[in-house]
């Protein structure tokens, strides 16, 4: 069991997500937006992060970096899942730190499989 | 002016309504997937009991006590022809006695007129004659014992004839009766193992049937997770049809009154189409809920409920039979005594015609030598002894008629030995020894009976919780209330505003003849594309600008691209 946090504005996205990872065996935790991500990723240690991109006060981008600058984060697998697909999106995701993409909805069996690859 | 400011804010309305309402469906969802979760669970452990071994193992069992059965019933059906054969052959040997009896009869008052003769003729003679007076005495001796023996066996054979009589008789109900007990079994385990068979194989395919099931279930929930996250994209188009419309507002300011009025009409356009391509999108995701909402429902009429009731059918079927041959048994076992009672009074019989044998061997050893020895004597007195010489010539005659009287009982005692023999073989059949096959088979598909009662029994029990967890789900359904109106009510909403968005449109476009000159794609495109976040939004943009069709609405679900860095 890995600890998953869940990042995103939308409570029902949030809920997918949660209900998805935890019928994986995973346990979940959950901010609703890039500064609640921050706050969360500093006071605990998670395995992995799944975040939105376009969220108020603090965005997925802006939250990736910053969390790579905190202690026991330069690894940690980080996926921006998302309703956008351009390419400087995705560019500009993958320099501040982002591990994958992937564009909203996801379907729950290649969430699993993507997420167990990156915390195997 | 006053229309654009209606049509944002009734949307600013509906995306704030939309996000409340999905997020308890997502709730009313979660809770439900849970307890179709539980069910799948106790679904798998009642489709265990079914896949387990002793479901398989039984109906070996069950064959094997057939076929032990059938050896059985066929073994004793051919050892009761058996007997009944080495009766009717006693029947004659015992008549032939009863003639060798009388043979011994007719010889032993015989030998008593000649011992009458000689004792009248040793009187005769006197002094000279005193030498007869111990052929006088052997003759009256050897009278007296064959009378005895010959009453003695046949008042024996009398009574065994009797007996054998009886048992014939007992042998002859016996086994037409087993013939239809035989045949009773025969159909009785035929039918319950073709039923008992054909129920296996049924129940064999309900795991797979179960397997279906549940990727219809996952498919359903992933496809009810899809379609609620599609609600967040619906949201976000909601709110980007929002801002164009204010770009149209800030057009009209901004810019020149016949370039406000062509790039209003061309952005009402384009937000026209993004409210239809929304509404498609609603339409989509609402119909995908409702349809694995509905699946997730079907599992409570599922076959798996009912396997509990089918498998004690079986076993209590299969129990009915096992209880059949054990009757049986209980039968034959009583039957066995009576048998060995009735075949166990020839071995008395032949050791009695064996020591008559042996004492008839004796006594024609003994005739021989009183006739020699009174020929030898009766030689000695010449002429006196003609009388005496020709009760000698009679005592040879029924010596030599005593001789083959005993040749005959040696050869009846043959015969006997034979069917001793043969009867021995057959009584196997009687034995308990030849009920150990039967027997084993019996303990063996009693421990699977019990074994399957228990699987049943569990199988029963986790129906029994899948009924209370189908209620459950019932009820958490209902309490989730009607998806469909709620979807409804979201539709009812955009074509509101869409209405009012084309009712401008049309007004707008009287004019559009005199601004189309006006209208730069490429400009429009870079206005209100800015605010556009999803590939298919942009698509929707390049549809309105080139006057086509909407992007299909699998297109517009479509997502999942998975990029690994």
């Amino acid at each position: 069991m890995k600890q998953i946090l869940t990042v995103d504005d939308s409570g029902s996205v949030r809920q997918m997500v949660s209900f998805t990872l935890r019928k994986a065996g995973h346990e979940v935790s959950e901010a609703v937006d890039g500064k609640d991500g921050l706050t969360k990723a500093g006071g605990a240690k998670f395995d992995l992060i799944v975040t939105d991109l376009n969220m108020p006060n603090m965005d997925g981008i802006q939250m990736i970096a910053a969390i790579r600058k905190l202690p026991g984060y330069s690894f940690t697998p980080i996926l921006m899942l998302t309703t956008e697909s351009q390419a400087e999106k995705k560019d500009a995701g993958r320099k501040a730190g982002a591990t994958g993409w992937i564009v909203k909805p996801f379907y729950s069996d290649q969430l699993i499989a993507v997420i167990q690859k990156l915390i195997k | 002016m006053g229309t654009l400011d209606r049509a944002r804010s009734d949307l600013q309305a509906l995306a704030l309504t939309a996000e409340t309402e999905i997020g308890r469906v997502a709730g009313a969802f979660e809770d439900l997937a849970g307890h179709t979760g539980a069910m799948l669970d106790l679904a798998a452990e009642l489709v265990g009991c079914v896949e387990s071994d002793s479901m398989g193992a039984v109906l070996n069992e069950v064959q094997s006590l057939g076929a032990a059965a059938r050896l059985f019933i066929q073994e004793r059906l051919q050892a009761t022809a058996g007997i009944l054969e080495t009766v009717t052959g006693e029947v004659a040997l015992l008549r032939h006695l009863a003639h060798l009896t009388q043979g011994q009869k007719s010889v032993a008052r015989e030998s008593n007129s000649l011992s009458v003769l000689t004792s009248i003729e040793v009187a005769r003679l006197g002094s000279v004659g005193s030498g007869f007076q111990y052929l006088a005495h052997e003759l009256a001796e050897f009278s007296r014992s064959v009378t005895e023996d010959a009453r003695v066996l046949a008042t024996e054979a009398d009574d065994r004839r009797q007996q054998v009589e009886e048992a014939r008789r007992a042998l002859g109900r016996e086994i037409p009766r087993m013939h239809a007990e035989f045949a009773r079994i025969e159909a009785g385990l035929g039918a319950a193992l073709a039923v008992a068979d054909s129920s296996f194989a049924e129940l064999s395919r309900i795991p797979v049937q179960f397997r279906q099931c549940v990727q219809e279930i996952a498919g359903q929930i992933a496809g009810v997770v899809a379609a609620i996250q599609a609600q967040d994209i619906t949201r976000q188009q909601i709110e980007h049809v929002q801002e164009g419309l204010t770009l149209i507002s800030a057009s009209f300011e901004d810019s020149a009154p016949e370039a406000a009025a062509a790039h209003a009409c061309a952005g009402l356009n384009i937000q026209i189409y993004q409210l239809r391509a929304i509404k498609q999108t609603v339409a989509g995701w609402a119909s995908q809920i409702q349809t694995c909402m509905g699946g997730i429902m079907r599992i409570s009429s599922s076959e798996l409920v009912a396997i509990g009731p089918v498998v004690l059918g079986q076993e209590r079927e299969l129990s009915s039979q096992l209880a059949r041959i054990e009757r049986l048994e209980q039968e034959c076992l009583s039957y066995n005594e009576s048998v060995q009672h009735a075949l166990g009074g020839l071995s008395s019989l032949m050791e009695l015609v064996r020591e008559h044998l042996d004492r008839s061997k004796a006594v024609r050893d003994r005739l021989q030598l009183l006739m020699f020895n009174s020929i030898v004597e009766a030689s000695h007195l010449g002429g006196d002894a003609d009388a005496i010489l020709a009760i000698s010539q009679s005592i040879k005659r029924v010596a030599e008629e005593w001789s083959g009287i005993t040749d005959q009982s040696a050869q009846a005692m043959q015969q006997m030995m034979e069917m001793v023999e043969s009867t021995g073989r057959v009584m196997h059949a009687f034995s308990d020894a030849s009920n150990d096959g039967l027997r084993t088979a019996q303990e063996q598909t009693r421990a699977g009976l019990e074994d399957l009662r228990g699987n049943v029994e569990t199988a029963g029990r986790q129906a029994l919780k899948m009924n209370d967890a189908t209620a459950r789900l019932q009820s958490r359904i209902a309490q989730a209330g009607d998806v469909g109106q709620l979807f409804d009510g979201c539709l009812s909403r955009v074509d509101a505003v869409l209405g009012s968005l084309e009712g401008l449109h049309r007004e707008s476009g009287a004019d559009l003849p005199r601004t189309r000159g006006r209208i730069d794609a490429a400009e429009v495109e870079r206005i209100f594309s800015s605010s556009y976040t999803t590939e298919m939004e942009r698509e929707v943009l390049r549809a309105a600008l080139r006057g086509g069709p909407l992007p299909s609405l699998q297109q517009q679900l479509g997502g999942n691209d998975v990029e690994l860095f």
